[in-house]
């Protein structure tokens, strides 16, 4: 539920791209939250329209192609889309942070690791007197974000160029930078999906611990149930562009009521990120011609007439647990 | 590092090799006799048959071609039958005068072009970006020798801002020739005045030649800016809080020039015999207004060592640009200079 202490929150969030073939309509009225102190994991299959949620809220879509139709997103309480260059500089640079899914894309590939990680901390670090930091105090805050990350011998990789590191490690310097300053949400898009199993989980762990210590909030991006599971409190499912589901982690996942989160459960290989939509037949739909009406009607195998009229509201579903679905429509409150 | 700029001279040299073959055969073996091309028409068989014989004529083409390649590294070129003077020195006096023009027209475009570029393209669709793309259609549109006839009318006849043709007044005593670069032998031989007048002399028609450059390389930044833009790495820098000035020129300016850098070395080499109709409109001693005399005239021995020149500047320029992207490019210098 919205409450005081609220960091972000999105509210009906349409967002399109307008393509050579026509108009793309991507998020169809996503709607969540986070409040300060929380983690929150928002989970789907490829092509749901998680990382396009997440460059919203950064006021980093690339526009054009992207518009955002309509909605509002709130970072405590201020209209994130509506803030001028300034102030959005100003909010990037003291209040959100993100890791983005590729880390191979992620840094940049002509400047040191070094390079990048100081002018972070140069630009976007004071001392608690509002000083800027010396050369000195620069240097060791990167060392020991690096060191943070669970990086062997960070001196060196300071000097190294991106193309000189694994997969692994690299992502461990995007954490790095994500987490080398005092930022309140972490926006963390599938932060270990190009990396093999044993590393993500090596990663994860430390992030978690790393997130802990600095009391930030997470909406932690994943199509693992595992990473889920295992590392947030509360759970929004969404399909195809907008929120079907959303619930305490735990409690949702061991009863999910809305047919796309049960498909999505069933077909879960246990804990292996892999795989989300095996187990429910046919596609994710077309967002030139997106369904009518409900947008998993196509697939879904409770499919009502009037799932195909009109997009059902939200209905409570359990403690907390709230579904999008026409099956819920009369469930008492 | 230094093994791949090794690696890199070697294949120059490689490519003169096969240049200096080619060259040989249009200069020795296409002609028919050159002995009685240099003699001339009225020589006696005996006089023919004795120059033959000091050229090496009547040795085998591989023996030839030694003694062509040696006599041509001592800078023996042969003499010039339009100019009547040595080739070597009719080089020595253009080709400097053509290069202070061209450097200096590769650095305006570079200046201009680039800032454009990187503007336009972080403003995209701004209306600097619809007003520059709009001037550079133009500056790709104009032929460089009407921007060159445009500019002396307007700011020499007309404003009297900029002086006219040549590279100093002809009233102007001329330094002492050391280096054959106007500005640098005016400073050496410590005459200012000099080296400010052929500052002067050069801008304008430096700049005529830079137009198009600065259009075409200008537009190739911005495209790449842009592109350059969509990257996630940019996105994150963003997200980060490093100032924008940090971005626009460190973060994003690096990996996009990086194309603009090869276009902008062809972009010079081009020039060098190029640059005709602009040094006949500012009646420049050059080498490409040279170049055109000797292929006009079928001046044989000149066009051989125009097309060595020309030869030689493409395959340094490229072996430049190559260094230079290597600089900018730790991709390229990892891969090729094995850490
Ligand atoms: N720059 C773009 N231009 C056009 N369409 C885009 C663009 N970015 C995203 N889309 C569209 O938006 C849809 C959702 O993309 P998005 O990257 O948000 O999905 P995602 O949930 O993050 O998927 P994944 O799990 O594969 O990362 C895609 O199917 C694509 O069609
Ligand atoms: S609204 Fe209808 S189509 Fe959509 S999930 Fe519920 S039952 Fe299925
Ligand atoms: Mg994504």
């Amino acid at each position: 539920m919205p409450n005081a202490s609220l960091l972000l929150e999105i509210r009906d969030l349409h967002v399109g791209f307008r393509i050579f073939e026509g108009h793309l309509r991507v998020l169809a009225g996503v709607t969540l939250w986070v409040a300060e102190g929380e983690r929150v994991g928002l989970v789907g299959e490829t092509g749901c329209g998680k990382t396009t949620t997440v460059k919203s809220v950064l006021r980093v879509l690339p526009i054009p192609p992207a518009i955002v139709t309509s909605g509002e997103i709130l970072y405590r309480g201020r209209d994130v889309l509506r803030m001028h260059r300034r102030a959005l500089h100003v909010l990037r640079r003291e209040e959100l942070t993100a890791i983005f899914q590729d880390p191979l894309q992620s840094l940049n590939p002509v400047f040191t690791v070094g390079s990048q990680l100081r002018d972070i901390v140069r630009d976007s670090m004071r001392t608690p007197e509002g000083r800027v930091l010396s050369r000195r105090e620069i240097e060791a805050r990167c060392i020991q974000a690096l060191e943070e990350t669970g990086m062997p011998d960070p001196e060196r990789i300071m000097s190294n160029y991106p193309i000189q590191l694994s997969g692994g490690m690299r992502q461990r310097v995007c954490i790095a930078e994500a987490l080398s300053t005092t930022a309140r949400l972490l926006l963390a898009d599938e932060p270990t999906t190009n990396l093999d199993v044993t590393i993500q989980d090596q990663i994860l762990r430390k992030l978690d611990r790393l997130v802990d210590q600095k009391g930030s909030s997470v909406l932690m991006i994943t199509h693992s149930m595992g990473v889920v599971r295992d590392l947030t409190q509360r759970i929004y499912i969404m399909y195809a562009g907008s929120i079907v589901e959303t619930g305490p982690t735990r409690q949702l996942l061991a009863s999910p009521k809305h047919p796309y989160t049960q498909g999505l459960m069933a077909s879960v290989p246990r804990l292996t990120g892999r795989g989300v939509s095996e187990g429910i037949p046919g596609r994710i739909p077309n967002y030139l011609e997106p369904p009518p009406g409900c947008r998993f009607h196509p697939r879904c195998p409770h499919r009502m007439p009037e799932c195909s009229v009109e997009a059902p509201p939200m209905s409570d579903v359990g403690a907390d647990q709230r579904a999008a679905c026409y099956l819920y429509r009369r469930s008492p409150s | 590092m230094a093994k791949y700029i090794g690696l890199r001279l070697l294949q120059s040299v490689f490519v003169l090799f096969g240049l200096s073959l080619l060259i040989f055969f249009i200069a020795r073996v296409v002609p028919g006799d050159p002995a009685r091309q240099a003699l001339g028409l009225l020589a006696s068989q005996e006089q023919v048959e004795r120059v033959r014989e000091q050229m090496h004529l009547n040795d085998s083409f591989p023996v030839q071609y030694y003694y062509w390649l040696r006599s041509l590294l001592h800078g023996d070129l042969g003499v010039s039958s339009y100019t009547r003077r040595s080739v070597a020195s009719d080089l020595a006096q253009y080709i400097p005068a053509t290069l202070e023009l061209i450097l200096f027209a590769t650095l305006i475009s570079f200046v201009v072009g680039q800032v454009t570029g990187v503007l336009a393209g972080y403003f995209r669709n701004s209306w600097f970006d619809g007003v520059s793309r709009l001037v550079s259609y133009l500056g790709i549109a104009t032929p460089s020798f009407v921007v060159a006839i445009l500019l002396l009318f307007v700011f020499s006849q007309v404003l009297k801002l900029a002086p006219g043709i040549g590279r100093i007044p002809i009233m102007m005593q001329p330094p002492p020739v050391r280096t054959g670069f106007m500005m640098v032998d005016g400073l050496l031989a410590g005459r200012l005045d000099v080296t400010v007048t052929a500052l002067k002399h050069l801008l304008l028609p430096a700049f005529s030649l830079a137009v198009i450059h600065i259009a075409q390389e200008g537009r190739i930044t911005r495209t790449s800016i842009v592109e350059t833009m969509q990257k996630d790495y940019i996105t994150l820098h963003k997200v980060h809080g490093i100032r924008t000035s940090r971005i626009l020129f460190k973060y994003l300016l690096r990996p996009s020039i990086i194309p603009t850098v090869t276009v902008m070395g062809l972009d010079f080499a081009f020039l060098m015999s190029n640059a005709f109709l602009v040094e006949t409109v500012y009646m420049w001693p050059g080498f490409s207004r040279y170049a055109m005399t000797a292929m006009l005239n079928k001046d044989l021995n000149a066009i051989v060592a125009v097309v060595l020149v020309i030869g030689i500047t493409f395959a340094l320029v490229n072996l430049i640009v190559d260094i230079i992207i290597m600089f900018l490019d730790p991709t390229v210098r990892l891969r090729q200079g094995g850490a």
